[in-house]
């Protein structure tokens, strides 16, 4: 009573268009799967219970001499190794075929997914789908298996900065898991195109595959593209905006001037255009960095003066807080000083934003160990512990919807975080809600070295 | 040479906003609305300054200053004024004596024009 699901592995799911049509049933093997092992084990079962309960009977009916009866005892006990030989015969065969059938239909079934999936061991690629082999614009699985400094060469690994990703260097990245939702990598098509691919890698947990990653790669460069373009319009739209707001800041002035009797409200109008000019600024700003991933033009300065300076342009814009400095003489540091100002201008206009009952906020910069540390600690709201993780995500703004929401474009944590790694320097936070919050970045110090 | 300030700029809004700042300040001033007049103007009369858009219809900014230098060298001084992100630049490509980066605070262009033209006797406080 064999049935279709333990067909030949021949009925796998790439051939599907030899199949019957409809009204034969169709070939699952996963229904095959829990049914067709128990059956074997119920007639192993049920023909045993019988023999023990019937074959004495049946041969004392058969044979009624007793001690003829008493020798065929030992070719009965024979008689039933024989039937049940036969039967694990069966049932180990059926076993192993549903095994070969099973790993043929994963194969198939890797083979069909839409997202390119490598195996990888120490030395290079083992296995590459369908797939894997289109998104790289190979012509057969042959070119992309190999030696992993061979794939380095051919499809050159980049990250998204343009850095290039050496053998040693992918490696490392396809031995570890990717835990977080893969990593982005750009590599170059054999027809020289460039494509933004995801990377998720995990070691294959088998007794046997001890050094095998499996690596899913999928192919993101649309988004990549959508989301350039929404940096380049908001570059575009923000530096729209800025003429317009250029002009009507020129002509209050010009009125101001002329009309001094009417200077309190014209300022009122200049500081509010400003206000507006430094939140396209802002956006400016933010897009521009996305699309230009290098760095900015590099220069010495000393960044207790910066500090010093970006909280005397605080003081003059927002009284009602007291702002501090601390720290001891010059910290020099290399690196695009508009850019770092506009990390410690972030970092305050969000202490001065987010304590609305004024109160002290402390800034500190400090040097320790080749780094040079900026800390800005606020006594005012606080960032709820369940925000507290996202809040350097891009658009990510803790206080959205509440009542203690007092604006921003939930833009300067995520560019801070940005400038601060370029520099190699690291940015983070303490917070507890309720009575503050204190933010620090560092970048790494120039005392010496040439100027 | 006179001491009128060329003032080169399409919008018509910041025209006339420098035009009547520089007329305030005592200035002479002239008006050209694209390269090709501002050409014009100054083959009628040399200014004292060129104050520069760079974003022209007709004959952009950079037009206007090579083909002014190739006729009139160093007769005047050009002082750009472009958008803040690459005015340094710009002025540098045209060799130009100095820029105002856009958007500019009115007190610059002042103190901007009273580097090269001397502060006519009788203006307006």
């Amino acid at each position: 009573m064999e049935r279709s699901g333990l067909a030949a592995p021949a009925s796998t799911a790439t051939q599907e268009g030899e199949r019957p049509p409809a009204g034969a049933v169709p070939s699952r093997w996963w229904r095959a799967l829990p049914s067709a092992l128990p059956r074997i084990v119920i007639v192993y079962a049920v023909f045993g219970l019988l023999w023990i309960a019937f074959s004495d009977r049946l041969l004392s009916v058969l044979v009624p001499d007793p001690v003829l009866r008493d020798r065929l005892q030992t070719v009965k006990g024979a008689f039933y190794v024989l039937i049940t030989s036969v039967l694990l015969y069966e049932l180990v065969r059926r076993g192993q075929r549903r095994l070969v059938s099973f790993g043929t239909e994963i194969r198939a079934a890797v083979e069909s997914m839409l997202d390119g999936v490598m195996v990888f061991d120490r030395a290079g690629i083992v296995e590459a789908n369908r797939a894997a082999v289109q998104l790289l614009g190979a012509s057969r699985k042959g070119e992309i298996l190999g030696e992993l400094e061979r794939f380095v060469n051919l499809y050159q690994p980049r990250l998204s900065d343009g850095t290039p990703i050496d053998a040693p260097g992918l490696r490392g990245w396809l031995s570890a898991r990717s835990d977080h939702g893969g990593r982005e990598v750009v590599l170059r098509r054999r027809d020289g195109r460039d494509i933004v691919v995801n990377v998720s890698a995990a070691p294959i947990l088998a007794p046997d595959s001890s050094g095998l990653t499996i690596s899913v790669f999928r192919d993101v460069s649309r988004s990549h593209r959508l989301e350039a373009m929404r940096d380049e319009f908001l570059a575009t739209a923000a530096h729209e905006l800025k003429t317009p707001l250029a002009v009507v800041k020129a002509y209050a002035q010009l009125v101001q001037r002329r009309t001094p009797a009417e200077a309190p409200a014209l300022a009122v109008v200049q500081r509010q255009v400003d206000r507006m000019t430094g939140l396209v600024q802002h956006l400016l700003d933010a897009s521009r960095l996305r699309l230009e991933p290098g760095f900015g033009p590099r220069e010495r300065f000393d960044l207790r003066l910066l500090v010093s300076d970006v909280l005397d342009q605080m003081r003059a814009a927002g009284p009602g807080h007291t702002l501090t400095l601390e720290g001891p003489g010059a910290v020099l540091v290399e690196g695009d000083r508009d850019r770092i100002a506009r990390v410690v201008h972030s970092l305050l206009d969000n202490a001065v934003r987010f304590s609305p009952r004024g109160g002290p906020i402390e800034v500190q910069v400090t040097e320790g160990a080749g780094e040079a540390q900026v800390s800005v600690a606020d006594h005012g709201l606080g960032i709820p512990f369940d925000r507290q993780e996202r809040i350097f995500e891009r658009y990510y703004r803790a206080h959205a919807g509440t009542l203690e929401d007092y604006g921003g474009l939930g833009l300067s944590l995520d560019l801070s975080r940005e400038i601060v790694a370029r520099h190699g320097g690291r940015i983070w936070f303490e917070s507890t809600p309720g009575q503050g919050s204190t933010f620090h970045f560092t970048l790494p110090s120039r005392r010496e070295g040439p100027s | 040479m006179s001491a009128s300030v060329l003032v080169v700029e399409d919008d018509l809004d910041l025209l006339g906003l420098l035009e009547m700042l520089l007329q305030d300040a005592g200035h002479l001033v002239r008006t050209a609305r694209d390269g090709a007049q501002a050409l014009e103007r100054v083959s009628e009369e040399m200014p004292a300054l060129i104050l520069l858009d760079m974003r022209m219809p007709v004959m952009n900014g950079w037009e206007f200053a090579r083909e002014f230098r190739a006729r009139h060298g160093r007769a005047c001084p050009i002082v750009v004024v472009t958008a803040a992100e690459n005015a340094r630049l710009r002025a540098a490509e045209i060799e130009a004596e100095g820029f105002l980066a856009k958007p500019f605070d009115l007190d610059d262009v002042l103190r901007m024009v009273a580097r090269f033209v001397p502060q006519p006797s009788g203006a307006r406080a």
